[in-house]
Formats: structure tokens, C-alpha cells, sequence
């Protein structure tokens, strides 16, 4: 008891508590069991002890720790009967439960004598007792009996039952002790200040073990499986024992271990152990790490493998720590040499298509065994020396291999699964979007290059957009880039032959706005030309469809063919959305033309109903009022009309000079069309003809028989028109005409007679004009006029351009014509355009900096 | 002005082809002039420069020199016309017209360099030559000489013209001047304009003859542009010969 000094008991939490137990391995048991009576004597002390600091505060440190020895003492006396180290602990654990409840109680308890402070030294031995009031009581101390002692050889005997429990288990025999006993001796021991020793010994133990079992494999020439299998077997026998072990020396690894940081808990010894002796030999690691390398390649061939066994021998690594250095880097290393030459076989053998759903496929199965047996770290390093072996280094070729045939074929699926692959590594979409994009180029250039296409063109390119829209939405996850791209191609490649796509298109929808169409309902006419209008963004020379839609357009309307005003409108809408109110007005107008037609004509039949005689009864005249300027301009043919029409012509002329003054009409034959009344021997019929034709087949009331030469003269047709307008009559489908002699063509001094033979079905009968065959010609003009135009745009925009700037270098003047202008135009010509202003006197080169423009007012 | 137009044109080709023969008979009364004069030769006589004019100016009009009297006065100062020399002189009196001077033109100018006699003005050719070599002053000139040139009722120079005045500025120190003839020669150009003269210039000061600082986007009229073209076709079709 000498130890338990004055220090000791200012510190008298767990400490005491703890030695006391320590010392007094007899009476642990005691101890634990009388706790109650401890704790309320704590209780009564720290009362007593108060009531003494009121009365006196002087009491001396000794007193105060004979005070507590003696409460020690009666505590000590109270216990009756001393049990044995085996009864001890079977109460001891019926008790455990109870005793972690009343546990915090001497925490309340220290807390409270804590706030006290080192109270001790408040309280005077002489006035411990004799200064309380009335002190009759006498507290008697007496000294402990004699402590009890561990018995001398308790090491020696209970390390040998130990030692022989743990050769036990580790030879797999039954434990001749209970787990029990063994359990209490190893509290005892490390109570006692033998964990040291338990813990040296026990590592001694196990390294034995351990290093004796290395020896069945270093045996030569074990098949690697029987090997593996082994190992295995070893390491869970390992485990197994080691969980045994540590269970009985629990209370060592929680204690003594757990408090000296330098030291590793007994599992981790255990692997330690193994580590070392067994793993780190050279040739078992080695051999290990090739039998699992050998059964992941076998896997990778197709055949099937103990994953459970690569399962629990990759665990043995990774609890070893040493998954990383030893099998990581090889299994990588491996892999992508495995990769590389299937990567590079493949890509000669297999299709794209083929290969790409292999790639899937090697991915998915690493994904399966990252799943099944190797550890989560080597996920990335894993997948990515996949995805490099297999796609990165063939980026280029897949593409180039296969992604035309993909794209020209239109397999979705396949192109999903480049899509997704190529996703998965760097620069993939990047080269991905880089090769569609000039896919798109190369193929939209061969559909608009070749002439010969031209009558397909753009139905093409609108099943072409289709296409590609489609796989950008579904197989490329409707990527921006690539929506991009697309535009960025479509743009580039119908550019790439100037203007005829521009016309090729205004003649498209002319087709399709033309009455007679019948193949599309109001709603899909309206979706075609959306698509069109995405085509026509593309364009850079818009003028030049201006140009062809506007004279289609005067077709359409002059003739009456046009399929729907409210397709005609929604085409003019769009147009205007898209390139806004100037390139439309002149359309518009045209329009407007034909409404205000309309109305001049009911007022002129009424003008007519109000004439006293009507000059001529039997026809009838509508007049289309075309304003100059809207229209396309027709080349004037002065013709001779009969002398009804003439007058006609003037009744009207009449009426709409007294409506409006000052306009000025011009007549254009060119664009007429009549209805002839016809006798022929099977009947009357109705023609409908143009109006060269009507004036042809009007010169027949007078004569049979006429020659090519006496038409022209009473027509004053020219030539060609003439021409072809007796070959619509005479040698087409409705011959109302005979030629003499007979023959496709119409050859000078032909003989022409009317046809009173002449059959068919209908009541109304439509001949058709022949068109012109030299289109080009008029094709030409329209393109030499849509140039002259440019030609005045950019003089325009020059000379806005340099009265606002006045001075302007070379360079900015042509980049900022390139803003203003829409249309296509080399630089060259831009630079003539500025010379020929200069040598207009509009502006004027600086005398002293050769590129820069002055503007001369 | 028809004459006038015939004048100029013959007076060209007069400067292509070789010079016609001084006329002796003239210059002995001009040299007997000049020799008078000798006595007071820093001093600038405005009497006996105008006399001087009298000797070549027209009969008809006495107040202009026609292309007679500048013939003459060539010979008389032992100048080839088609000599650059003149052109400076021109510059000096600042004559609106080739062929052409008027007595103002020529009183001015001469006043301006102080010659009132044939020796004078001969003994002053050479520093006028020498006015050649500042690039400012040639710049000026070869400008002038645009309008010098052309006919006063048209905007641009015809070509053959053109070329044969720039075969009297340029042949000298422009090593693609070859070149540039066979290029025009081919080409269809019918005149030069103002704006493409000015900018030959520059190009010949501007552009090193291996054509390695043009820059195709530049300022330069498409005639420049196209020659340079012509050039790259020219040499490439040399070589395929080679």
C-alpha cells in the first residue's frame, strides 16, 4: 500500500482503480463486485469531506490521504469471501453488463472531487477529526492484509498452455483448454505486466509457423493451378488462424498493442508474417503473380476460370499491400501487351462494324472482372490501357475504314456504338466530328459537283440533310459540335459550285408550288419547304435564287398555275424571315399585282357592260397589270394581232389611261394566252393556247393552206418562236395543224393546213407551248443580270463605306465589304470594283500610303 | 484636236525610233545666239529667253512651241527627245502637254533654273539628270508624267504610250521590265489609268524582284495582281522547259 502515496491520490480517477486491480489480482473480482459499496463510499467521503472544508479548511494532505486509505481499508473488510480465478470470471462476466452501467457513475464521482480541485491539500489532519462538532465517532485505520501475489511461475505455466493452444491452431488440432481459461490467462498476464513478453512470444510463434510453411512452395514444378490452389488454401488457413488466434489474445491486441503505437495489432502481424516469409520470396511471388496473369489470359481467351479462386488470392495481395508493386504493374502490363497485337491483328481482319462491337465487348468483359475479382483501384489504369490499345492508337483508321461506309449505309446502330467508344478517349469526338464533317464534304461535293445530277440535286441533298440530321440526333447524342459541323459542311460544300445549287433549288420549289403536284398534302408541302429553307441558309449567292424563284414565280402566276395562294404566301414568309423585307418587296409586289388585276378587271367588264355598243361581243379579254420593275423583264415582240384584238387592246387602253394618267401600258404578247373556238368535222372542241398559237391558228379562218413564210409575214412572229409554236400545233400530241411533208422538224417553205380530221376525247383541249429548249440562254441572262446587280452592290457599299470613314486602309475596306455583302465575290473582283471607282473619281488611292482609299466627295 | 492628237502620237514614235537628223542650217544661227550670250552667263536674261522661245515657236501661234519647235530645240541642245532628260525639263516648266510648251511654261521654268541660252541649259542637263536620283523628285516626275503624257481629253494612257514612257523611267532600274512589257503585250489591257500608273511605281520600289514580300491580299490594282500571276505562270512554264 506504500505506493499509494499522496501523488497517487490526487489523482485518484482511473488510475487508482486501475493499479488497485492491478495489484490485487485476488480480489479483482471482489473489487468489481463490492464497486457499489466503493462508489457510495466515494460518495459518503466527498460528503464527509465537504462538511469538513466548511468547517475547516486546513486539513492537511496526509490526513486526507489516510481518510481515503482507511475508507479503502473498511471496503476491503467488507468482502467476506475470496473466490477463485475461475469463479472469478464467470461471475465477472454474468456481472459485465451490469458493471458498464455503473461504470460512469465514479466518472460523476471523479468529475465532482475534480471541481473540488486537489482538495486534499484544503483539508488538516489535525482538524480532520477533532474539529467536527461533537466528534464522539472514532474512524479507525487499519493496514491492508498482505497483497495478493501472482503465483511465481503464472508466466511460464499459462504461456504454455497458451503456446500450446496456438500450435493447436495452427496445425488445426482441438485446444485442449477452453477458450476461456485461455481468454483470462491472457488478461492476467497483460495485467501484470507481461504483455511485452506475450506479444514477443506469440510473434515468435507465428513467424515459425509461417516461415515452415513456405516450404511446399518452393517445391520445383507444380502445375500453376495446383499451385494457385494452394496458395490459397494456405492463406485462408492463415486468416482462419490468425482470427482464432486473435480472439484469444483479444485482450493483448486491445490493451498492450492498441496503447504502443510502434507495434502492429496481431492480425496485421500475421500479415507481416505472411508478407514476408512467404509472399516477398522471390519465386513464390513471382510464380503467384504468372498463375494469376495465366488465368486472366486464359479468361481473356474464352475460356472458363475459378474467379472465385482470383477472387481470394488478388484479396490475399491487396490485404498484403502489395496488390500494387506486384501484381498491378504486370496485369497492365500484360494487358496492353495483349491489346496491342489484338488491336493491331483485328484492325486488319475484322470490319469496322466488327471490330468496334469486339472493343464493346473486351470493355464489358474488363468492367466484369474489375466487378468479379480485381481490386476497384486498378478500375482507370485498367480501362484506359484497354481503350488506348484498342481505340486510341487506331482512331485515325478506324475512321478512316470505316466511318464513310458507316455513314453512307446509314447503320445507326453501328455508328452509336463509334459514338460511344469514341466518347470514352481523348481527342475521340474531336477526330470523330473532323471526319464526319469532311464525310459530309466529300459526299455533298459529289452531289452537287456533277451536272448530269443537276435534275436530282436537291432531293438529294434534302435526303442527304435528312440522313445526317437523323444520325447527329440519334447516334451522336444531338452534340452541339456536331450539329455544328454539320451546318459548317452543308455550307461549305453547296458553295463549292457557284449559283447553279441557288437556281437548282428556286426551280425545286417552283416544281413543287406548281399546280399539278398533287403527291404532297397542304401539311407536307409546308415541312418540304422548311427543309428547303434550311438549304437555302446554306447559300451564299441568295440574289441568284431571287432571280430564278422571281421568274418562276411570274410563271406561276401570269399562266395560273400556281398549286396554292397559301403556299405561294408561307414560301414569301419564310423568304422574308429570313432574309427580311428588302429581298422580298419586289415578290410582294408582284403579288399585289395580281390582286389589284382583279379588281381593274371587274370594273373594266362593268366599263364594258356600260359601253352603248359593244365593240365586240364575242371575246373576252382579262388584263394582267404588271408593274415595271417587279416582274422579270421580258424582251418586247411587236406581232401583228387582228384587227378585233387591236381594238380591244384600245376599249382598254381607254379605260385604264382615263383611270390612271399618266402610267404608260406596254403590251406583252409573249405572256398571253387564249381559248379558240374550233369546228371540226367530229365536233366543236374548246383549245386553250398560247397567244402565238391563237394568232397561228387564226390565220387558218382565212386559208387552208399557208407556208411558213406567208405565216411569218402576216404574224411578224419571230423566227424560232414561230417555229416552235407550228411544231406544238402540228407535229405534237394534238395535231390540229398538218405539215406538209411530214417530219418532227419545221423546215423553211413547209406547207401548213388545218386539220378538220382531227379527234379527241376531251371538250377542252390544252396545247402546250413548246418551251424553249435553249433555257441556258435565258439561264445565262438571268445570271448576267444577277451579276450586273452585284456589280452596283458592292459600288454601293464601297462608297457608303468610305463616306462614312472618308479615309479606310485596304484591308479594313475590303473586310468590311465582306460584312456587308451577301453574295459570294473573289477579292479580285472587289478590286476592280474599287479601281474603276477610283477611276471614277469616287475616291482615290492616298498619294503617299499606296493602300489606303480616300473618299472624294 | 485632231493635229494635236497626230503631233503626240507621231512624236512617240519619233522617240521609239531613232531621232531624225538635226537640221544644220538652224542650229548654226542658234549656236551663233548662244555664243553671243556667253559674256554674262550667271546672269538670267528674260529678253533673250524669250527670243530663245521665238526660234521654235509656231507661226501661226507665237505663244506656244510645237512639236516642230521641241524637235528643234532637242537637236539644238544635242538631246535625244526620247531622252528622260526632257521629261524633267518638262517637269521644270511644268508643261501640260507633251510636244507642247507654252511661253509661260517656258519662261517659268527657265527662269526657274536660270537659262536663257542653249549653252546654259546644256551646261544644267547634267544636275537636272542628277534630280533623277532622288526618289521624292522621281516619284513627282514619273506622277507628272501621266499627265504630261496622255491626251488631254481622255482619262487613261493607251498602252503603247504608256509603255514607251515607261520604257524611258523604268527600263533603267527595274529589272522585270522585260518582263513587265511582254506582260502587258499578252494582256488585254488596252490603257493604263491613273491608279494602276501611280502603283507601278510603287510596285517597282516596293516589291523585290524574286516577288517574295507580295502579298496577294494588298492594296494592288488587279493589273499588278494579274502580272505577278503571269509571272508565277511564265516561270513555271520556263522551267517545265528547262
Amino acid at each position: 500500500m506504500d505506493s499509494l502515496n499522496s501523488t497517487n491520490a490526487t489523482r485518484f480517477p482511473k488510475h487508482l482503480l486501475d493499479s488497485l486491480l492491478d495489484r490485487l489480482p485476488g480480489t479483482s473480482a471482489a473489487l468489481t463486485r463490492n464497486d457499489t459499496s466503493l462508489l457510495l463510499a466515494y460518495g459518503g467521503l466527498s460528503v464527509a469531506v465537504r462538511t469538513k472544508i466548511n468547517e475547516d479548511k486546513r486539513t492537511s494532505r496526509e490526513n486526507s490521504s489516510s481518510v481515503i486509505r482507511g475508507e479503502w481499508s473498511m471496503s476491503h473488510r467488507s468482502r467476506s469471501v475470496v473466490l477463485s480465478d475461475e469463479d472469478c470470471s464467470k461471475k465477472r462476466r454474468k456481472s459485465a453488463k451490469g458493471l458498464e452501467n455503473r461504470f460512469r457513475a465514479p466518472d460523476d464521482v471523479m468529475a465532482d472531487m475534480e471541481k473540488k480541485g486537489n482538495f486534499s491539500s484544503l483539508m488538516r489532519p489535525s482538524n480532520l477529526i477533532s474539529s467536527k462538532p461533537g466528534a464522539a465517532k472514532k474512524l479507525v485505520i487499519l493496514n491492508f492484509k498482505e497483497t495478493p501475489k501472482l503465483p511465481l511461475d503464472y508466466q511460464e505455466v499459462t504461456w504454455a498452455k497458451l503456446e500450446e493452444a496456438v500450435i493447436a491452431i495452427q496445425t488445426s488440432k482441438s485446444i485442449k483448454y477452453s477458450q476461456e481459461e485461455l481468454f483470462q490467462g491472457v488478461e492476467n498476464m497483460c495485467n501484470h505486466k507481461m504483455a511485452q513478453f506475450l506479444y514477443t512470444k506469440l510473434r515468435e510463434l507465428t513467424q515459425k509457423h509461417v516461415e515452415a510453411n513456405i516450404k511446399p512452395f518452393l517445391a520445383e514444378s507444380i502445375d500453376r493451378l495446383i499451385f494457385l490452389k494452394r496458395m490459397n488454401e494456405c492463406w485462408l488457413a492463415h486468416c482462419r488462424q490468425m482470427i482464432q488466434i486473435r480472439s484469444i489474445f483479444l485482450y493483448l491486441d486491445r490493451t498492450y498493442v492498441l496503447q504502443t503505437p510502434t507495434l502492429a495489432s496481431i492480425w496485421d502481424m500475421g500479415l507481416e508474417m505472411f508478407r514476408f516469409y512467404i509472399i516477398t520470396n522471390p519465386m513464390v511471388q513471382t510464380r503467384t503473380v504468372e498463375g494469376l496473369l495465366m488465368l486472366i489470359e486464359k479468361e481473356r481467351q474464352g475460356d472458363t476460370v475459378d474467379r472465385t479462386l482470383l477472387k481470394s488470392l488478388l484479396r490475399m495481395l491487396s490485404d498484403l499491400q502489395i496488390y500494387q508493386e506486384a501484381f498491378e504493374a504486370k496485369f497492365l502490363t500484360a494487358t496492353e501487351r495483349l491489346y496491342a497485337s489484338e488491336g493491331q491483328q483485328l484492325m486488319q481482319d475484322l470490319d469496322v462494324p466488327e471490330y468496334l462491337a469486339h472493343v464493346n465487348k473486351r470493355l464489358n468483359e474488363e468492367n466484369e472482372r474489375l466487378l468479379h475479382y480485381l481490386d476497384q483501384c486498378t478500375k482507370w489504369a485498367l480501362i484506359h490501357t484497354v481503350e488506348k490499345q484498342l481505340l486510341t492508337e487506331h482512331l485515325t483508321s478506324i475512321l478512316q475504314k470505316g466511318l464513310d461506309i458507316l455513314l453512307e449505309e446509314n447503320r445507326i446502330k453501328d455508328l452509336t456504338l463509334l459514338y460511344n467508344l469514341f466518347s470514352r478517349v481523348k481527342n475521340g469526338p474531336t477526330e470523330l466530328c473532323n471526319n464526319f464533317n469532311s464525310f459530309i464534304k466529300k459526299k455533298g461535293r459529289t452531289i452537287v459537283i456533277d451536272p448530269e445530277k443537276d435534275k436530282t440535286m436537291v432531293q438529294e441533298l434534302l435526303d442527304f440533310k435528312d440522313k445526317m440530321d437523323n444520325i447527329v440526333s440519334t447516334c451522336y447524342q444531338k452534340k452541339e459540335r456536331f450539329h455544328f459541323s454539320l451546318k459548317e459542311a452543308f455550307e461549305y460544300f453547296i458553295n463549292q459550285r457557284v449559283n447553279k445549287p441557288a437556281e437548282l433549288i428556286a426551280k425545286f420549289v417552283d416544281s413543287k408550288l406548281r399546280a399539278g403536284n398533287k403527291e404532297a398534302t397542304e401539311e407536307e408541302l409546308e415541312r418540304l419547304l422548311d427543309k428547303i429553307m434550311v438549304l437555302f441558309r446554306f447559300i451564299h449567292g441568295k440574289d441568284v435564287f431571287e432571280a430564278f424563284y422571281k421568274k418562276d414565280l411570274a410563271k406561276r402566276l401570269l399562266v395560273g398555275k400556281s398549286a396554292s395562294v397559301d403556299a405561294e404566301k408561307s414560301m414569301l414568309s419564310k423568304l422574308k424571315q429570313e432574309c427580311g423585307g428588302g429581298f422580298t418587296s419586289k415578290l410582294e409586289g408582284m403579288f399585289k399585282d395580281m390582286e389589284l388585276s382583279k379588281d381593274v378587271n371587274i370594273a373594266f367588264k362593268q366599263h364594258m357592260g356600260n359601253l352603248r355598243e359593244p365593240p365586240l361581243a364575242n371575246i373576252d379579254l382579262t388584263v394582267n397589270i404588271l408593274t415595271m420593275g417587279y416582274w422579270p423583264s421580258y424582251p418586247l415582240l411587236e406581232v401583228t394581232l387582228p384587227i378585233e384584238m387591236v381594238q380591244y387592246q384600245e376599249v382598254f387602253n381607254k379605260f385604264y389611261l382615263g383611270k390612271h394618267s399618266g402610267r404608260k401600258l406596254q403590251w406583252q404578247p409573249t405572256l398571253g394566252h387564249c381559248v379558240l373556238k374550233a369546228d371540226f368535222a367530229q365536233g366543236k372542241k374548246e383549245l386553250q393556247v398560247s397567244l402565238f398559237q391563237a394568232l397561228v391558228l387564226l390565220r387558218f379562218n382565212r386559208a387552208d393552206d399557208i407556208t411558213l413564210e406567208d405565216i411569218k409575214a402576216a404574224t411578224l412572229i419571230e423566227d424560232g418562236e414561230l417555229r416552235r409554236t407550228l411544231q406544238s400545233l402540228a407535229c405534237g400530241k394534238a395535231r390540229v395543224l398538218q405539215k406538209v411533208p411530214k417530219g418532227r422538224e419545221v423546215e423553211n417553205g413547209d406547207r401548213f393546213s388545218f386539220n378538220n380530221e382531227f379527234t379527241n376525247k376531251l371538250f377542252r383541249i390544252k396545247i402546250n407551248q413548246i418551251q424553249l429548249k435553249e433555257t441556258t440562254e435565258e439561264q445565262k441572262a438571268t445570271e448576267e443580270r444577277v451579276f450586273q446587280d452585284r456589280q452596283y452592290q458592292i459600288d454601293a457599299a464601297i462608297v457608303r463605306i468610305m463616306k462614312m470613314r472618308k479615309t479606310l486602309s485596304h484591308n479594313l475596306l475590303i473586310s468590311e465589304l465582306y460584312n456587308q455583302l451577301k453574295f459570294p465575290v473573289k477579292p479580285a473582283d472587289l478590286k476592280k470594283r474599287i479601281e474603276s471607282l477610283i477611276d471614277r473619281d469616287y475616291m482615290e488611292r492616298d498619294k503617299d500610303i499606296a493602300n489606303q482609299y480616300n473618299y472624294v466627295a | 484636236m485632231p493635229r494635236g492628237k497626230k503631233r503626240v502620237s507621231s512624236f512617240v514614235q519619233s522617240r521609239l525610233s531613232s531621232p531624225p537628223p538635226p537640221k544644220k542650217g538652224r542650229s548654226t544661227t542658234v549656236s551663233r545666239r548662244a555664243s553671243r550670250n556667253e559674256c554674262a552667263p550667271e546672269v538670267f536674261n528674260q529678253k533673250a529667253c524669250l527670243k530663245w522661245f521665238q526660234e521654235y515657236s509656231q507661226n501661226d501661234d507665237p505663244n506656244i512651241m510645237g512639236p516642230d519647235g521641241v524637235e528643234k530645240f532637242c537637236s539644238d541642245i544635242k538631246v535625244k527627245p526620247e531622252d528622260i532628260v526632257m521629261l524633267v525639263l518638262a517637269w521644270k516648266m511644268k508643261a501640260k502637254q507633251m510636244a507642247y510648251f507654252t511661253q509661260e511654261e517656258w519662261l517659268q521654268g527657265m527662269t526657274e533654273m536660270s537659262c536663257d541660252s542653249i549653252e546654259k541649259l546644256r551646261y544644267k542637263l547634267d544636275s537636272l539628270r542628277n534630280l533623277l536620283k532622288d526618289s521624292a523628285t522621281f516619284k513627282s516626275i514619273y506622277r507628272y508624267s501621266f499627265d504630261f503624257t496622255k491626251d488631254k481629253d481622255q482619262r487613261s494612257l493607251e498602252i503603247e504610250t504608256a509603255k514607251s514612257m515607261l520604257r524611258v523611267l523604268l527600263a533603267d532600274q527595274w529589272n522585270l521590265f522585260p518582263q513587265f512589257m511582254k506582260f502587258l503585250d499578252e494582256s488585254k489591257y488596252k490603257v493604263i489609268n491613273k491608279d494602276q500608273w501611280a502603283n507601278i511605281l510603287e510596285f517597282t520600289r516596293y516589291v523585290r524582284d524574286d516577288l517574295s514580300n507580295y502579298d496577294y491580299d494588298g492594296a494592288w490594282p488587279v493589273l499588278l495582281d494579274e502580272f505577278v500571276e503571269w509571272l508565277g505562270k511564265d516561270n513555271s512554264m520556263n522551267q517545265s522547259e528547262v
